[in-house]
């Protein structure tokens, strides 16, 4: 294993990209980085459709929140506990990415199975808090609220499921033996990318539905 | 013709380098090539197209001859037409599927999606989508949403009634009219199909065109048609979402009690429903944000395809080619903040009635400005009036007239008076009916030589033309003056109101048109089917074109290039000389003739 380090990664990013950049004057480009490069693209097109939708979400809780119906019901507090734990899976996809950039893959190893637990534990912590509201009389059509708070937050968790899928296929290439760093270092791009743009989302929501 | 300075490889039988030898079915059926991709969604949205113009007959036999019984149509619809007259509830089904079918599984099928995957990866230099494997997901799963919207017409209460736009309450309540039943939550169900397809394909179009053009193919060298494509794909991403945040709403509001939509005091079938203080208002937002950009995804590649089929047979460019892709991309932002011209009668502030106005007033410069330079392309030019070049004609035709009646749609006041009458239905055929289907017959007859290594039949095509232009504009040119008259879109029994009596001879006119028009497509399917099998074989370049599908063989191998073309110059290198003619393809080397762009 030879020495890596961030540094030499972003001297390595750079000096690809501008093979890249050359390819108008036809220098010809290096396959794997062109995938990777669509990937990263394809991601960032999916994630600006994503904002789309929660902000048809959100522009139509803004609109109903005006009906004279209108009811805010109790949201349980588990839901603080749930963010805490999406916030510390996101610390450690970071502590995963630090330690393999550092080639300390034991470490990132580690830091990648606990980020996919808590993720795991997110989720387990979302359906605990739907079924503390089933369980206090709190259904779908019970109010513009709640309605609200199950549509905003299933969809949210739809797409932890994908995301959680993407977490799996990042970890994979953390666990196994082949290290392809460049390649490893694009996939957790993707799997950060994802990951904390969810974590963003989640915030933003939980805001909408305890604040607004 | 010779093209000695194109990297066109001959044409052979064994395998293309990087081509596997794979059977039958990854081959033909589950393939990742782009070009089959794009064949299979042709043809998928050619026999869509042809179960949306079974309806439009249905439609136009009702309203032509509304009391006459149809004794053979009786037997083969026992339920919508049980004595050979049609029920209320099969009009308003008939016209839903109509119009769902042709704006989501016909245009967007044929032009959007098929011919963007055929012509996208062919015109950039690029061997494949930046994605084929999510590009064949996104063909099976429309192919699965076709299938589901057809199926509806067999589920209980048969297909959905409450139009294309879905409003709520029609929608929303299963009680409300017998499509309102299953065939509402069938038509939810594979519309959300129709947009998990269609947000894949867009990403797919949009990752291609900036990551895989050819080496010197710098954007400012594009063709307009990857341009109308690249800007369509960017609002299918950005439009798509809220549809399917409202259809999410839509479906908890019909089978989960919810109240998204649904406002107190509702009473249907004399029942009081238990839903309070949701806004039907709040769906037509969230349909319209979506809906109007949608017009625009469908118009801009109808316009990018004539604009490139103009200077075939012009042989001079295209005239402002700057400008026509500031316009597109000017075109494509308005679209996301107009949708509210939709919505004029709806209640809305009179502020925001002039700010929607405004905005949409402003939107017809940019695509002034763009019909002008079509116009302008023609000027001085020796027209070659082959049958692509007759429908592109078309397009600027119709596009010209059709679009007049958007300056009175655009405007809130006179839009008051004008709402949900036929001059809607006639400006809206025209525009994303007529210009687009023009554009989908030109393409198909200008690209089918590659496509095929087959050439259509000229006669056939030009008549062809003919009994489409002019049936066309008959029935919507007239619809305009229906709409005048008052008469309201929709209305199954326009007879039984006295001032609409004075209609009905102007009524048997269009019909009889709108026979005509679906006759003569009988010609074009002759041709199609007679030249895939019998037409006489096509060259790389027949039409003597500059873009980069032309320096291929006919039809192109899997990978399209054998070695990745570099670009010289831009797609409208015409009027130079070169050994070839009087046209330049974008890989010739400035040597041999000027760089002009």
């Amino acid at each position: 294993m030879t020495a890596y380090s961030i540094a030499g990664l972003k001297a390595r990013a750079t000096a690809e990209r501008d093979v890249e950049t050359g390819r108008d004057v036809a220098q010809g480009f290096s396959p794997a980085t062109l995938r990777e490069d669509q990937v990263r693209l394809g991601l960032w097109m999916f994630l600006g459709t994503v904002t789309m939708l929660f902000a048809a979400f959100t522009s139509a809780y803004v609109v109903r929140r005006s009906g004279s119906d209108w009811r805010h019901v109790a949201l349980p507090p588990m839901l603080w506990v749930n963010t805490i734990v999406l916030a510390a899976s996101s610390l450690a996809l970071e502590a995963a990415n630090r330690s393999g950039l550092g080639g300390g893959w034991r470490a990132a190893s580690g830091a990648f199975a606990a980020a996919l637990a808590l993720g795991f534990g997110f989720l387990a912590g979302q359906i605990a808090a739907w079924r503390q509201m089933v369980a206090a009389g709190v259904y779908l059509p019970s109010s513009p609220h709640s309605s609200f708070f199950y549509m905003l937050t299933g969809a949210h968790a739809l797409h932890v499921v994908a995301a959680l899928g993407v977490l799996i296929w990042g970890a994979a290439a953390t666990w196994s033996g082949d290290r392809n760093r460049r390649a490893w270092a694009a996939r957790m791009g993707v799997c950060r990318t994802f990951w904390h743009y969810l974590g963003a989302v989640w915030l933003f929501l939980f805001a909408l539905v305890s604040i607004y | 013709m010779t093209t000695p300075f194109v990297a066109g490889p001959p044409h052979h039988a064994d395998p293309a380098p990087g081509e596997h030898a794979v059977g039958f079915i990854r081959r033909w059926v589950f393939s990742t090539d782009h070009k089959i991709i794009g064949i299979q969604y042709i043809i998928t949205g050619l026999l869509m197209g042809v179960a949306g113009g079974a309806l439009a007959a249905l439609i136009r036999l009702q309203l032509g001859w509304p009391e006459h019984r149809w004794m053979l149509l009786s037997h083969l619809l026992p339920n919508g037409m049980p004595s050979g007259v049609m029920t209320p509830e099969f009009y308003l089904a008939v016209v839903t599927m109509h119009g769902t079918i042709m704006v989501f599984f016909f245009i967007s099928y044929v032009l959007v999606s098929g011919f963007g995957n055929y012509l996208v990866p062919l015109q950039i230099g690029a061997k494949d989508m930046a994605f084929p494997f999510l590009n064949m997901l996104s063909y099976w799963i429309a192919f699965l949403s076709a299938a589901v919207m057809l199926a509806s017409f067999f589920v209980e209460g048969g297909a959905a009634a409450a139009g294309w736009t879905a409003y709520p309450p029609l929608s929303a309540v299963s009680s409300a009219v017998p499509g309102s039943q299953m065939g509402q939550t069938v038509w939810i169900v594979s519309m959300a199909l129709f947009i998990v397809s269609f947000t894949m394909s867009s990403l797919n179009i949009v990752a291609t065109v900036f990551s895989v053009r050819a080496p010197g193919l710098s954007m400012m060298r594009l063709s307009l048609t990857v341009w109308s494509y690249f800007i369509a794909s960017i609002l299918g991403l950005l439009a798509f979402p809220p549809l399917t945040a409202a259809a999410v709403m839509l479906l908890l509001d019909r089978h989960f009690g919810t109240s998204f939509f649904l406002p107190s005091g509702l009473v249907v079938a004399n029942k009081l429903l238990p839903n309070t203080g949701g806004s039907p208002l709040l769906w037509q937002h969230l349909f319209w944000f979506l809906g109007h950009p949608e017009v625009y995804v469908l118009i801009l590649p109808a316009l990018g395809i004539a604009c490139d089929i103009l200077p075939a047979f012009t042989r001079k460019p295209v005239f402002g080619y700057r400008i026509s892709v500031w316009c597109l991309v000017a075109v494509g932002c308005l679209s996301m903040i107009v949708w509210g011209h939709h919505m004029f009668v709806s209640g809305m502030s009179p502020f925001s009635g002039e700010y929607f106005s405004l905005v949409t007033l402003t939107i017809t410069v940019p695509m002034t400005i763009f019909g002008v330079n079509m116009l302008a392309s023609l000027r001085g030019a020796k027209l070659q009036l082959r049958t692509a070049m007759l429908f592109s004609l078309g397009v600027i035709a119709l596009f010209g007239s059709g679009g007049l009646g958007g300056l009175f749609l655009g405007n809130a006041t006179a839009d008051m008076q004008l709402h949900d009458t036929y001059f809607v239905v006639g400006h809206f055929h025209m525009m994303i009916g007529g210009v687009t289907l023009l554009a989908t017959f030109g393409a198909i007859y200008f690209w089918f030589p590659k496509m095929f290594g087959r050439t259509m039949n000229e006669t056939l095509g030009k008549l062809h033309f003919w009994f489409t232009f002019a049936p066309f504009f008959i029935i919507f040119f007239m619809q305009h003056f229906l709409g005048l008259q008052g008469a309201p879109r929709r209305y199954y029994a326009f007879t039984a109101y006295d001032y609409l009596q004075k209609t009905r001879g102007q009524n048997l006119v269009i019909s009889i048109a709108a026979m005509v028009l679906l006759s003569g497509q009988l010609l074009f399917f002759l041709n199609f089917v007679w030249s895939l099998f019998k037409g006489p074989a096509a060259e790389a370049n027949p039409w003597q074109a500059t873009t980069l599908e032309w320096t291929v063989p006919s039809p192109p191998p899997h990978g399209n290039f054998d070695a990745i073309p570099i670009v010289q110059r831009w797609a409208y290198e015409y009027g130079v000389q070169t050994v070839d003619g009087d046209f330049a393809v974008q890989t010739v080397a400035s040597h041999h003739a000027r760089v002009t762009a």
